[in-house]
């Protein structure tokens, strides 16, 4: 009842002509981001948070949330086109996309990934609609030290989830959460590596960081792509066909389940939904042999996921504070500077904005659907801009974004020496996602860590009596232990490294 | 030639820069201000500079944008007000008594010292409260005490930081009663107070009057005393602090308007008049009322003093905060 009354609340906020054009630019500007192959949807989100500096943060938030899972629906466009995966999740989409287009049934392709995706994403909402309240409602009664090791089972599920080993998942992390500790410190309020730059004492902003880490490193790692070629095929015909219906619906259905599921586990990123649910369409399927010849399911079935993944990752950062991926990590830098803290206290104090936010994505899937069917043939034709243009004019307004950030050009610094390193982590493959989370949550990990200590007077057995504290803190080592031995299998590893 | 032209462009740039001021004070204020709250946006300090902004953005004429620079217990907006250009164009909010304790507390290396500020004019004194969960077992601040001193070091009480008013309550608190002793925690603020309180992570909180009143006033919490020598009109029925015995713990948060040091007299004067117009406006009133924020204008000479004399007694208290064990 009382979920009711909040949700309609925020549907009325979220149909206020302002929010409706900040749903309606965000899902624009994430489709152009997922088009647009090379830049991913957490390079989008950071390189667009200054744009929405002056909103008030419902509209920004919208706005933003907009532009992350917009994103996801846009790289699909790529994938059929043109073979290559606009952001990495469409990267399964490619395999059969990319056939069905050279079939000369491109529409058809789109088509049923922009349904598949709007019913992902819907279902998905609605999950989180009945379930993100009493998650939060219960995680409203941890205590510091509970929240110590919930983010602590976070951090190792994506050091080990996300890199090739756990070593460099590890050294990543740490180095996050060394970086999250320049400036002065939270309780004591001494300066901390701070090297005596008046600039350092407010610690490296997040958001030039991350513009830098994704925004910059992605296009400087775009202009050694080759330029690929722009397939001719049908778009006219996006409706499938009954047969083809036949074959998708269940493929949507279990990619939907899929890809919701795989959303509520940190560090599982936005890529192995879309694998699972592929493997599993061809494992059922009684002909196999379509898969990678333009099966229909092997389009409808990954897409599905990916949207519901989008959306169903929303959970454990709105009830827990908890960031499950990168894009989702930068999303949670948009809450901080707008002066909110993701997490169960925000549903109970700013009820308003969280629902607004929460009913913003149904209509923002809806959108999606409209912008993805008829207009299709609109966005094809900006993958003919010359690639060239396309990342002179991002570097400029990543450059532009950083400063507005607080007016200082410190920050357009930092932005560019992350984004160099950015580059050189990618080609040595170093996994940038445990960076970003250690960056993000260190802050709170630190807190929550002292205020502990400071209810037992120092003593650590605190993290040990209290039962729940103690079942998180054993779920963290074993998932460390368990990336240790390499339980993940391989493809889950490589898949996520990206 | 190249040495010709720098010179040049230097003179232009000075020249610029002294007719610019000379004309800045009679136009002033001809760009919108920025107005610092150096915590972050919700919280009761940033609710109260929003509502002075807005009326007080009608009289100059031009935008007052409220900035928070929250972070460090307001070491880090502060910090930035005084780098800043003694225009008039940035202003922010200084709380004392933490900023004086962001200056005294040696760790912190603050590089600013209570010299640095041109006090404008104070805004609020919230007085300190003491209150604990609605079913807790301490019904009058005797009962905390008494059990403080049973069991020293075993109650867990809360402030809103290190150094901050309520940090410093505490330690007023055990100097008035020899003997009790608490064991400190330090949260982030009165929601985090809130959450910890009631899921019985600590057992006692220091706050401030208009942090908490509407949660004593509908029973969810209880109120003990009130840290001043005169009852709170937002709370009339809770003791004070003087009532029950302990005259001396008396503690406020106290939040006024500041500039950077050498702000010319003339336009602190103005910013005074058009500031203190804004704080005695019905709207103002109404607005900080409704949230039990007690308002206190002071302005010139009083406001100077009560600086002062709340540097001392911050500086007393954080040195005893210094050598205090755990």
């Amino acid at each position: 009842m009382d979920t009711l009354t909040h949700l309609m609340a925020g549907l009325s906020a979220a149909l206020s002509l302002q929010n409706f054009a900040f749903a309606l630019i965000g899902c624009v500007l994430g489709t152009l981001i997922g088009v647009l192959p090379g830049l991913g949807p957490a390079a989008g989100t950071a390189i667009l948070i200054p744009l929405t500096f002056k909103l008030d943060p419902t509209g920004a938030l919208i706005m933003l949330s907009a532009i992350y899972y917009g994103a996801m629906y846009g790289g699909t466009i790529t994938s059929v086109l043109i073979n290559v995966p606009g952001e990495a999740a469409s990267v399964v989409t490619c395999i059969d996309g990319h056939q069905m287009a050279k079939q000369g049934r491109g529409g058809t392709a789109l088509g049923i990934a922009a349904i598949g995706s709007f019913v992902g994403g819907i279902f998905a909402t609605f999950a989180l609609v009945i379930v993100a309240p009493p998650l939060a409602q219960v995680a409203l009664k941890f205590g510091p030290p509970e929240f110590f090791a919930l983010m602590l089972v976070g951090l190792c599920l994506i050091t080990g989830l996300g890199g090739r080993s756990l070593l460099a998942g590890l050294v990543m992390a740490v180095l996050g959460l060394l970086i999250a500790m320049i400036g002065i410190d939270p309780v004591r309020g001494a300066p901390r590596f701070t090297l005596g730059i008046p600039s350092l004492y407010d610690g490296l902003g997040f958001i030039p960081v991350v513009m830098g880490l994704f925004g910059v490193a992605e296009i400087l790692l775009a202009v050694q792509q080759p330029h690929r070629q722009v397939i001719k095929t049908d778009l006219a015909s996006l409706i499938p066909s009954r047969e083809e219906w036949r074959r998708s619906i269940g493929a949507i259905g279990r990619g939907t389940g899929i890809g919701f599921f795989l959303g509520l586990i940190p560090g599982v990123g936005s890529i192995i939904p879309t694998f699972v649910a592929y493997v599993f369409e061809k494992r059922l399927s009684k002909t196999p042999e379509r898969f990678g010849n333009g099966a229909i399911e092997g389009v409808a079935a990954p897409e599905s996921a990916n949207n519901a993944y989008a959306n169903a990752a929303m959970i454990p950062l709105l009830t827990l504070g908890i960031p499950s991926s990168p894009t989702i990590a930068v999303l949670m830098g948009a809450f901080i500077i707008n002066g909110l803290t993701p997490g169960p206290f925000l549903f109970q104090e700013r009820p308003d904005l969280v629902w607004a936010v929460i009913a913003s994505f149904f209509l923002g899937n809806i959108l999606l659907l409209v912008l993805n069917l008829p207009f299709v043939g609109l966005w094809a034709r900006i993958l003919h801009l010359p690639y060239q243009y396309v990342c002179v004019g991002t570097l400029t307004f990543c450059i532009i974004g950083a400063y507005s950030l607080q007016q200082n050009v410190f920050d357009i610094y930092v932005m560019i020496a992350c984004g160099v390193i950015g580059y050189g982590m990618r080609k040595i493959d170093m996994p940038i996602a445990p960076l970003v989370l250690g960056l993000i949550l260190g802050p709170f990990l630190e807190k929550s860590l002292r205020t502990s200590l400071e209810m037992s007077a120092g003593d650590f057995s605190i993290f040990f009596t209290r039962p729940l504290c103690l079942v998180l803190l054993v779920l963290a080592a074993v998932v460390l232990v368990a990336s240790a031995l390499r339980l993940p299998p391989r493809e889950i590893r490589e898949a996520s490294a990206g | 030639m190249l040495k010709f032209a720098k010179c040049l462009s230097v003179a232009a740039i000075v020249a610029a820069a002294l007719t610019g001021t000379a004309t800045a004070q009679q136009d002033f204020p001809n760009k919108p201000m920025q107005l610092m709250v150096a915590f972050p946006a919700g919280g009761s300090t940033d609710i109260a500079a929003r509502v002075v902004a807005s009326i007080a953005e009608k009289a100059v004429g031009q935008p007052i944008v409220v900035v928070n620079r929250g972070g460090a217990g307001g070491q880090i907006g502060w910090t930035e007000l005084v780098r800043q250009k003694p225009d008039g164009y940035y202003i922010g909010f200084i709380n004392l008594p933490a900023t004086n304790t962001v200056i005294l507390d040696p760790e912190r290396r603050a590089i600013f010292n209570e010299k640095d500020f041109t006090p404008i004019i104070n805004q609020v004194l919230d007085p300190g409260v003491i209150w604990v969960r609605a079913d807790s077992p301490y019904k009058t601040v005797q009962d905390l005490i008494d059990a403080a001193k049973k069991s020293p070091g075993t109650i867990r009480a809360a402030t809103t930081g290190i150094l901050s008013d309520d940090h410093l309550a505490i330690l007023m608190t055990e100097e008035a009663a020899p003997g009790a002793k608490f064991r400190i925690v330090h949260l982030d603020g009165g929601a985090t107070q809130f959450k910890e309180i009631m899921g019985g992570n600590v057992d006692v909180a220091f706050d401030n009057v208009g942090s908490i009143v509407k949660r004593v006033l509908s029973g969810e919490v209880r109120a003990l005393t009130v840290l001043d020598d005169v009852r709170s009109k937002f709370m009339p029925n809770v003791p004070t602090s003087k009532e029950a015995g302990y005259p001396t713990v008396i503690s406020s948060s106290t939040r006024g308007i500041a500039g950077p040091k050498g702000m010319p007299a003339p336009l602190v004067a103005k910013l005074q008049g058009v500031l203190k117009k804004a704080m005695e406006d019905p709207e103002h009133v109404k607005k900080l009322e409704d949230q039990g924020i007690a308002i206190k204008i002071m302005i010139g000479d009083e406001y100077e003093k009560y600086f002062a004399e709340t540097h001392a007694k911050a500086k007393k208290y954080t040195e005893w905060a210094k050598n205090r064990p755990m």
